[in-house]
């Protein structure tokens, strides 16, 4: 079988601190959920295609989020 | 006069010399169409209040004709007015009536813009616009001119209209009367409750006509006066401070406003009201102290039903409360009610005076449903072919306004009729009609700014 597709994420529950995976393979934390289920404000944990974004805030759109992460965040980190 | 011609606004349907209004202009698809342009893309329009988007990310969706905007705070304390359409297909970005946010976001596409206007979220910005999308050019289209007046806020598209002031002329007076506390302090109301609105099938200058001053129209509240609805359980409200006054109709010809007004004699306190509330009668009775201290001869003035051009109706007092006539299509008007109270009066006399304004205005007010009965048999009595052929008559009063009216020292500029023993004109329908066809005719705000060339003449 090919195509699989994970279960769909509903970002409206993800909480700030939450680590997600990007469409890019970029992975990012979640600064502020705002609800409206389409965006998240998040900040860049990793970014193979552009590591210059990392430690940048963004809004990140939906269609982007692929998976829930397992990076620990920045902020832990530290 | 011909009438069955209806090919857009032309000269003649208005003929105030006559006392003539053609029905086509109620109820033509092109006069309407034209009435967006000329009227309502350049006109001060009524938006809101700013008691209504108190904190940061506020906001209420409002209308401005036939176009829905958004009015907001943004993060920065500042109040904006946007059209409420998204850049980018023209969705509407907000499709709540009110609330609070930080991000306007379509659902279309997914555009998201700040409290501020500014396109924010662009999905796939990177990946499929390539970072070259300009977004500082795409935010949120914001009126060109936007005034607080007293916590009210007004609107225009138009750059060149003169400034909200200005375009009141001496009708500030009027508004000051609904905007300030029933003591006499400045810009203390604030809305009680939602925004109440409701479809009329009629077209929108019916209500805006009626409540321009029609005093006339008495008989069709008869049944309402019999009731008892009002604050001290007689009629529909409390009329001794009205008994005692003298009752005008008072128009700025040159901008198109008009009111009923009362002036209370120079030795005379209105007499006591709200009786069957003690609280409430003691807080009106001490306010109406107070406003004598702080206004002195202003205070003697008594607001009633009046129309600021062209579709914001005033009620300064019992109920107090400002009307928005939205247009949608000639034969439907959205009609907008928002009720006011002083913001430091007693929780007792919120309560009371909001069951008595809603039992008066609104869908549900006794009041309201006689006249829009009134507007709703008018209006689809005026739409056939044979009907069209006849004009409105507004004969009444025609000629007997003065401009130097004073009654016991106290000046009311304007062109004034006073109706205590005459007790009706439609000099106030003359007034907006005439300011109305100046709008359909005149091409840009220097021809519409007619007080500007005066002004410089006399200079």
């Amino acid at each position: 079988m090919t195509g699989q597709m994970s279960a769909p994420i509903n970002i409206r529950d993800l909480a700030a601190g939450t680590s997600i995976v990007l469409a890019d393979g970029a992975e990012a934390e979640i600064v502020d959920n705002p609800g409206d289920g389409i965006w998240l404000f998040a900040r860049y944990l990793s970014s193979p295609h552009d590591p210059s974004l990392v430690g940048q805030e963004e809004m990140i759109f939906v269609q982007n989020v692929v998976s829930i992460g397992t990076a620990t965040s920045m902020s832990s980190r530290a | 006069m011909t009438m069955n011609r209806p090919r857009g606004w032309r000269r003649g349907l208005v003929d105030l010399d006559v006392g003539e209004v053609s029905r086509e202009i109620f109820v033509n698809e092109e006069i309407y169409a034209e009435e967006q342009e000329r009227i309502f893309a350049r006109a001060w329009l009524h938006v809101g209040h700013e008691s209504q988007i108190a904190k940061p990310g506020d906001y209420f969706v409002s209308c401005m004709g036939e176009e829905s905007v958004i009015l907001c705070r943004d993060r920065a304390n500042k109040v904006h007015v946007f059209l409420n359409s998204c850049r980018h297909r023209g969705m509407k970005v907000c499709r709540y009536d009110e609330g609070s946010t930080t991000v306007f976001t379509c659902p279309y596409h997914g555009w998201s813009y700040g409290t501020d206007g500014r396109l924010v979220g662009v999905p796939y910005f990177r990946e499929a616009y390539h970072s070259r999308l300009d977004k500082e050019k795409l935010g949120l289209v914001e009126v060109a001119q936007l005034a607080n007046y007293k916590g009210s806020i007004w609107a225009t598209w138009d750059p060149a209209a003169p400034p909200f002031t200005e375009y009141l002329g001496g009708f500030t007076r009027y508004l000051d009367l609904q905007l300030d506390g029933w003591d006499g302090r400045e810009g203390q109301a604030e809305v009680l409750g939602g925004v109440q609105k409701w479809l009329v099938p009629c077209n929108w200058k019916f209500p805006a006509e009626n409540f321009s001053g029609d005093t006339y129209h008495n008989i069709s509240h008869r049944s309402v006066d019999l009731a008892g609805i009002g604050p001290s359980g007689a009629g529909r409200r409390d009329m001794g401070e009205r008994d005692v006054s003298r009752k005008l109709h008072v128009c700025v010809p040159d901008r198109g406003h008009q009111t009923i007004l009362y002036v209370l004699p120079a030795d005379k306190l209105p007499p006591p009201a709200y009786m069957n509330a003690p609280i409430v009668a003691e807080y009106f009775r001490h306010c109406e102290e107070e406003r004598r201290r702080n206004r002195g001869e202003e205070a003697r003035l008594v607001g009633a039903p009046g129309e600021i051009f062209p579709n914001t109706a005033l009620l300064s007092r019992q109920p107090r409360t400002m009307a928005g006539w939205q247009p949608r299509g000639p034969h439907q008007t959205e009609c907008w009610r928002w009720f006011f109270v002083d913001r430091d009066a007693p929780s007792e006399v919120k309560n009371f005076l909001r069951d008595y304004y809603i039992r008066y205005s609104g869908p549900a007010g006794m009041t309201e449903q006689d006249d829009m009965e009134n507007w709703n048999y008018a209006h689809a009595a005026s739409r056939g072919t044979i009907a069209r052929r006849y004009p409105y008559n507004y004969e009444q009063g025609h000629g007997t306004a003065v401009t130097d009216y004073a009654y016991q020292g106290l000046r009311v500029p304007g062109e004034v009729i006073d109706l205590t023993e005459v007790q009706s004109s439609e000099q106030p329908m003359r007034n907006f009609y005439r300011r109305w066809a100046e709008f359909m005719e005149a091409g840009d705000w220097s021809q519409l700014a007619t007080w500007r060339a005066v002004r410089k003449a006399a200079e």
